[in-house]
């Protein structure tokens, strides 16, 4: 999958423009940048949620425009930050929709297995049957990445995952996306604010800001004290634990 | 609504019956619904008949008959579009009448009456009347609601702020005719504004019904996108569902749906809210063929129960919409005032 000269513009204000993504199979790719530095838009257009005014995307080297959207829901997942629920759902429920694109509402035995594994997977089970307007935000959240687990897709987009997370959620949740990518292969693309988990969990990094890609790479190429100060217009430090860069601000 | 009381009252999170068990009781409450409105209805044809005497028995049903048909045909209608409608806006206190379909019928009943008058054909023919009322207002929907949805950018929230704007239009344009009407004409156009199941017969209920009929038929596979499209536009375009299609094709069905119960039996505005909230509030569930089941029997339950009183024992000196509309109004307060809390 990649993104070709993406380009996006609310009226006559430029939001996003010729963005290149390259999304290799089986990684974890960050997007990481200031506020409205356009992350969300270029994520939506990875998904096909904002249809890009300019540029195309592509998916096994066919423009995404050309996919059935039933095709597409079966390769691409997407968790954007849309997270309120006017609805007596629950938890299983939820995650049961996550293989509507297979089987529609009526889920075979095999479905009922990829959901119950989805659960488990994000440590569920004790809250399975309860109502998601009932639930924290951030088991709420857990609960949306379940069902984009269910989807059994190639991609997993996740748009601001750890936003609502307490750090033990967030880490586990990062652990999660990486076990994603080493265990079962899926390309999993993180909009992330907090520089570290990007640094820490991913195997590449792209920096937006103003819309362009500012820096992109291996995390050991973007996580250089010159490159994120331009970024973010802070001073950084750059340490290492566990030989991987980290950085510190203040 | 329980729920939002319970932990109003600080009452800790019990755990909650297993899915089964909720399935189970959600049954049970749907065919409870199923004996009530057949009971209300029932109760409706049978109260105050003498069964001793053929000739009577037979006069009484000819008369109760087509209106307990009208009020199953219009309560359907009514309950079923209402909980579509909550559901592709996502907000559940909402009703069709913000489509403005309602302030139609009574404008165009004012039309008739301010310029043909109330002896006219057009006011006297009460299958004529079904038939201009349905074929204005299906124009106007298909024109609104089919075409205008995609030009403003598929923003359901644009269409509920034209249909609040053409309802004032609607609205001030008949009152303006009202003010300089003739007052008999005016006594007599109130009588057929006022929602009731006076001058029905079989052709106008069987013509509502196969309208609703081919409206679902047309709208079965958008019909059963229902769950997945409240979960909104995000979550229902990762799923696969082509969102906005569905959503605009959906809203054209509210509208027709609302049309032809409003012809049937005139505008009755809080009844479709109060018949959806309570099939929330009894279920407490998304799946959308359920809900709109229990929507749809709470409206003929209503809607029965509420003629039958009616007849009985105010003798038609209150109409129905006054007791819908006092009961909707306080029923809607108290879901305003509920949610803010929560």
């Amino acid at each position: 999958m990649r993104a070709s000269n993406l380009s996006k513009h609310y009226g006559t204000t430029p939001v996003v423009g010729s963005v290149d993504i390259e999304l290799p199979r089986g990684r974890v790719i960050s997007l990481i940048g200031p506020n409205g530095a356009g992350k969300s838009t270029v994520m939506g257009m990875l998904s096909r949620l904002i249809w890009p005014d300019g540029g195309e995307v592509t998916l096994e080297g066919r423009p995404l425009r050309s996919w059935n959207s039933t095709e597409l829901s079966k390769r691409i997942a997407i968790l954007t930050q849309q997270n309120n629920l006017d609805m007596k759902l629950t938890v299983r429920e939820l995650v049961s929709f996550g293989r509507f694109p297979y089987s529609r509402t009526r889920l075979t035995r095999e479905d009922h297995a990829i959901v119950e594994r989805a659960i488990d997977y994000m440590e569920l089970g004790p809250l399975a049957e309860r109502f998601i307007d009932e639930l924290s935000g951030g088991e709420r959240q857990r609960a949306h990445i379940a069902m984009a687990i269910a989807q059994d897709t190639d991609y997993i987009l996740l748009d601001e995952p750890t936003n609502n997370l307490d750090i033990y959620h967030a880490t586990a949740l990062m652990r999660t996306v990486r076990r994603l990518a080493d265990e079962l292969g899926r390309t999993v693309v993180v909009v992330l604010h907090e520089i570290n988990y990007a640094a820490f969990y991913s195997d590449y990094v792209y920096a937006l800001k103003d819309g362009a890609v500012a820096a992109k790479g291996t995390v050991e190429e973007v996580m250089r004290r010159d490159v994120l100060s331009k970024i973010y217009g802070v001073d950084f430090e750059i340490i290492r634990v566990k030989d991987r860069p980290l950085s510190l601000y203040y | 609504m329980r729920s939002i009381s319970e932990r109003a009252a600080g009452t800790p999170r019990a755990p909650l019956a297993p899915s089964a068990a909720r399935a189970r009781r959600r049954r049970r409450v749907i065919a409870a619904l199923t004996v009530l409105a057949a009971a209300s209805l029932v109760a409706y044809l049978a109260v105050d008949i003498d069964f001793a005497n053929e000739r009577l028995l037979a006069f009484a049903l000819r008369i109760r008959l087509p209106k307990a048909a009208a009020m199953l045909v219009a309560g359907t209608a009514i309950g079923a579009s209402s909980i579509v409608f909550q559901s592709i806006t996502g907000n559940t206190i909402v009703t069709p009448a913000l489509l403005g379909m309602n302030s139609l019928y009574t404008l165009l009943h004012t039309v008739v009456f301010f310029f043909a008058g109330s002896s006219s054909i057009l006011a006297v023919d009460g299958a004529l009347t079904f038939a201009v009322d349905l074929a204005v207002m299906g124009t106007v929907s298909l024109l609104i609601y089919g075409r205008l949805f995609s030009r403003v950018g598929n923003s359901i929230l644009y269409v509920l702020l034209i249909g609040t704007v053409l309802s004032s239009l609607f609205g001030s344009v008949q009152s303006t005719l009202v003010r300089v009407m003739d007052p008999n004409e005016y006594d007599a156009l109130l009588a057929t504004i006022v929602p009731g199941f006076s001058n029905l017969s079989w052709g106008i209920v069987l013509a509502s019904a196969a309208l609703l009929a081919l409206t679902a038929l047309a709208l079965r596979r958008e019909l059963a996108l229902l769950d997945v499209i409240t979960l909104g536009r995000d979550r229902a375009v990762n799923l696969g569902v082509d969102y906005d299609r569905v959503v605009r094709r959906l809203l054209l069905g509210v509208a027709l749906a609302t049309a032809a119960a409003t012809a049937l039996v005139g505008p009755l505005t809080f009844l479709g809210l109060v018949a959806a909230n309570l099939a929330r509030q009894l279920l407490k569930t998304y799946r959308h063929d359920q809900l709109v089941a229990a929507s749809g029997l709470l409206a003929v339950a209503i809607i029965a129960a509420g003629q039958l009183v009616i007849e009985q024992v105010y003798t038609y000196a209150i109409p129905l919409s006054v007791f819908v509309n006092v009961f909707g109004g306080c029923y809607f307060l108290y879901l305003l005032l509920s949610s803010r809390k929560a």
